[in-house]
């Protein structure tokens, strides 16, 4: 059989071949991962659809594949599986951030029915196997046509996903409801993003000699999201320090049982412990905005992004369910993703559905910064390094260890006492953290 | 001399041209129409479908009558009288050019009968009885069509060396017909000589007849033919042929062995080429591919601005369905309206006995372009119907696409087919999936019925096969 490309992500088009881990002959398991792909979301193995002897590799490093495109030919062990790859069927994601060209970076793409629902104008890409338009009549594709509609962009409701006159109505009635109640997100989408920005080119070798690179596919992706992030989130900055001298001695104390258990007792660990409380207590700042419905989409589930520092450029994957694990299996899951991130090995699905994010540069020994906020998250925590600095404890100075902490926060749904309240929970976790969750069960 | 000026020109008045010229002259556009031929109506009307489809309805009657005496009715030799054949068939030629010339008239659209010539981008100098005429215009939509491909080697000036149109004419019937090109124009021409009583010997160089049809649908034409025709050879090639009094001598390399064999008359049914020599396009921006078809963009422009070109000059499917809906999208180009060509289908026929007729995705094309699919049939040995019409050897084929159950393309080989695939661009078209189909009452006993039972074979309840799901 041949095993194509198959669909990723939602608006992942294709990538490029980082590296090809088997050999023409060689056996093959079943999900045995047997190539790495660069996309603009990140690097990701493929899995084999099916165990059996590779008889032939089709592309080559550095290759730029499609989605579709016949990457290599198993020859089935026993079983005569149909040929389609593990084509995964244009998932009925949306992602609630309706101003922003589709393509969402993996980081983020929400799940939630409700903004399913209520977002018509979302990341929606119809996509046909078979390589077919969107099923529609031709008089609806004439209706299309006559607007300048993207009928991929428009979700059908009949069978086989066929868009009929009402799904067709109704699309156009969001854009024109956004356009209305929502001029600013209109204005926005004129500013060109950093990649379209026309610049005068600049002769940089005229001051002396230069080097250029190209941007790989994940660096474009990073910066055209900071660029949507920058210029469509009304961004509050709000900065603080957190008492961390106790939590050290704590960690130093329970820091070897972790060792021993084959992982870290990282500050990090200790944070997503406590946003994962503090987040379920301040739900708006794990919520989303919905500009289409004019809804803030509350979560359930508390998913926090990590951003990691690679090779390959800034990474955020996502550590699932953090209100609902104790220290050590934050800490063992954070370790599992960090070293993946680092590895490349990371998949899409890891990088997607954050709900909030850290950013910690602790490590690098950074200091107080602002953030970024990741669309359609509302919120996101910087975090320096911690210092031994003079403080006052009750009327006497003290050496203690303070960590520099921003909260930066989207004023659209996160009021600054909103804010401040959520931060001092976050405080009060690192200054109080309980000695009996660091104790291994 | 002054030019005639005309806001649009369309050159050539076969089913895209006059299509073209009708429509936009129904838009309210100056519209003047040049045409050589006397008769307007194109290849398709003059020398194509028409005739052909004229001549293969009344020798069915030949084909029937020899499969009747089974049926228990027992019909006499019948006579044949061509002179008669041919003066109806021209009569049905002549009411339908007619009819498109009042048409013409009605919606004053100016026609001119001479041979055009593009001076530059803006003028067309014709050729007519009267002299020459120039035409001065906005935008012009070269419809000129394609003509039957005669290679040199088997252009002898000798008659008996026929291409479609003169085969058309049916100037006698042939002791020995060999028609070189086992295509749909050679198939389909070789079924009439075969029912008139020729002895038709069918070369074809590849090997299968109908190149393009899915092998499936192919081979009950294959079938019948064998049985109608005197021979089918594949695989094999005409080297010369050399006139022999008066008979045609024929060169074939069989067994890579050249052999000499002798016929009454040969049809040459090798494919066809755009008629745009001596045009004048050199002195146009117009550009054309490697094949010699003109090149355009989806509504149908050229490279040079100022002019269109619709139908079988710019190669593919060399269709009048396709020219006609072509016509139409250069028009709403002009007038500036959003049109492409997006059509998902064009449907195709093949007059043969039994009929071929696709829509579509083929079960080949998916094959050759890594789709994947399903298929679902439905053979017509199971058909009351079919078997009612003694025509039990046809099949019903829906291509769908697993994920979705769209139905991405249909094709139906047996008696009518050409009239069933309607349903199935409909459809395709529509985006209909299976369970629309199996869904949608279809009438009993009929053809059509057969297009319902091939979907519902695809969810394994087709009432009149047992799937495999039954038999477990």
């Amino acid at each position: 059989m041949d095993v194509k490309l198959p669909q990723l992500a939602e608006g992942v088009e294709g990538g490029t071949v980082v590296s090809i881990m088997v050999t023409e002959g060689q056996a093959i398991e079943k999900d045995q991962p047997f190539m790495e792909l660069e996309t603009q979301k990140a690097v990701g193995s493929i899995p084999a659809p099916s165990a059996g002897v590779v008889t032939k590799i089709h592309v080559k490093q550095g290759m730029e594949v499609n989605v579709g495109q016949t990457l290599i030919s198993i020859e089935a062990a026993a079983s005569d599986t149909p040929a389609a790859a593990p084509a995964v069927q244009a998932a009925p994601s949306a992602a609630a951030n309706p101003n922003q060209p589709p393509t969402p970076t993996g980081e983020q793409s929400h799940s939630s029915a409700q903004a399913q629902h209520a977002a018509p104008v979302d990341d929606f890409r119809y996509q046909s196997a078979s390589g077919m338009p969107p099923p529609a009549s031709p008089a609806i594709r004439k209706i299309a046509r006559d607007l300048d509609l993207d009928l991929t962009r428009v979700r059908g409701s009949e069978s086989g996903g066929r868009i009929n006159m009402a799904d067709l109505r109704a699309y156009v009635r969001k854009l024109q409801d956004l356009a209305v109640q929502n001029p600013a997100p209109a204005a926005s989408v004129a500013v060109p993003s950093s990649a379209s920005r026309p610049t005068e080119p600049i002769d940089f070798a005229k001051w002396g000699p230069i080097r250029r690179e190209k941007m790989s596919p994940l660096r474009r992706t990073v910066s055209r999201r900071m660029v949507e992030s920058w210029t469509t989130i009304p961004k509050i900055n709000q900065f603080a320090d957190a008492d961390i001298t106790a939590l050290l001695a704590l960690r130093k104390k329970h820091s070897p049982v972790y060792e021993k258990r084959d992982t870290h007792l990282t500050l990090t660990s200790f944070l997503l412990f406590i946003l994962g409380r503090a987040l379920k207590k301040h739900p708006r700042a794990n919520a989303s905005l919905d500009e289409a419905s004019l809804e803030i989409v509350y979560k359930d589930y508390c998913h926090i992004g990590v951003a990691v520092d690679s090779e390959g450029g800034l990474i955020v994957p996502v550590l699932r369910d953090a209100d609902k694990k104790n220290l050590f299996e934050l800490a063992v899951d954070l370790l599992a993703l960090t070293e993946k991130s680092r590895q490349r090995k990371i998949s899409i699905e890891e990088l997607q559905g954050g709900s909030f994010t850290i950013s910690n540069q602790g490590s690098l020994g950074g200091g107080y910064f602002t953030p970024i906020i990741y669309a359609p998250q509302v919120a996101i925590l910087g975090v320096g390094q911690g210092q031994a600095k003079p403080v006052a404890v009750d009327g006497k100075i003290a050496i203690r260890t303070i960590l520099p902490l921003c909260l930066a926060y989207d004023h659209r749904v996160l009021d600054g006492a909103d804010a401040v309240r959520f931060l001092k929970d976050i405080i009060a976790g690192l200054e109080a953290f309980a000695e009996a969750d660091i104790k291994l069960k | 001399m002054e030019p005639i000026t005309t806001e649009i020109l369309v050159l050539g008045a076969g089913p895209g041209g006059y299509a073209a010229a009708f429509y936009a002259a129904d838009k309210g556009k100056q519209v003047t129409l040049v045409e050589q031929n006397p008769r307007l109506g194109g290849i398709c009307l003059n020398v194509g479908c028409i005739p052909s489809k004229a001549l293969l309805h009344a020798t069915e009657i030949l084909r029937e009558s020899k499969a009747s005496a089974a049926r228990g009715i027992v019909l006499g030799a019948p006579k044949i009288d061509l002179e008669q054949l041919r003066r109806w068939k021209t009569g049905i030629l002549d009411k339908l050019g007619q009819g498109i010339k009042t048409l013409a008239e009605h919606r004053k659209v100016q026609v001119i009968h001479g041979r055009g010539h593009f001076e530059d981008s803006q003028t067309l100098r014709v050729e007519t009885s009267k002299g020459q005429k120039f035409v001065r215009y906005e935008k012009a939509i070269i419809a000129v069509g394609s003509k039957p491909a005669l290679p040199n080697a088997f252009d002898l000036g000798n008659p008996r060396v026929m291409t479609s149109t003169g085969a058309l004419e049916i100037p006698d019937i042939p002791e020995n017909l060999l028609v070189v090109g086992g295509g749909y124009i050679g198939m389909e021409l070789g079924t009439v000589y075969a029912a008139l009583g020729s002895n038709v010997v069918v070369l074809e160089a590849l090997p299968a007849i109908l190149a393009g049809v899915d092998a499936d649908l192919a081979r009950p034409v294959m079938r019948a033919a064998q049985k109608a025709f005197k021979e089918i050879r594949l695989n094999t090639k005409v080297l010369k042929m050399a006139t022999a009094g008066k008979q045609i001598k024929v060169t074939i390399e069989m067994d890579k062995q050249p052999r000499d064999e002798i016929y009454d008359r040969v049809l040459v049914s090798v494919g066809r080429i755009p008629n745009l020599a001596d045009l004048g396009l050199e002195n146009t921006k117009v550009t054309k591919d490697d094949k010699g078809f003109i090149h355009c963009n989806s509504q149908q422009q050229t490279e040079d601005p100022n002019i269109y070109a619709i139908g079988d000059v710019n190669g593919g499917a060399l269709l009048a369905h396709r020219a006609t809906r072509e016509g139409r999208i250069a028009v709403e180009a002009i007038l500036g309206e959003p049109s492409a060509f997006e059509n998902i289908v064009i449907p195709a026929v093949v007059y043969t006995d039994p009929e071929v007729a696709w829509c579509g995705l083929t079960e080949a094309e998916a094959k050759e372009k890594n789709i994947g699919i399903k298929v679902a049939k439905f053979l017509w040995g199971a058909s009351g119907r079919a078997l009612t019409l003694d025509h039990p050897d046809g099949l019903t084929k829906l291509i769908i696409e697993p994920e979705t159950e769209r139905i991405l393309g249909v094709g139906v080989v047996g008696a009518g087919a050409g009239e069933l695939i309607s349903e199935g661009v409909l459809a395709v078209e529509m985006a209909a999936t299976a369970r629309d189909i199996a869904e949608s009452v279809h009438p009993h006993p009929t053809l059509s019925e057969t297009f319902m039972e091939a979907a519902e074979s695809f969810y394994g309840t087709a009432t009149h096969t047992l799937s495999r799901r039954n038999e477990s």
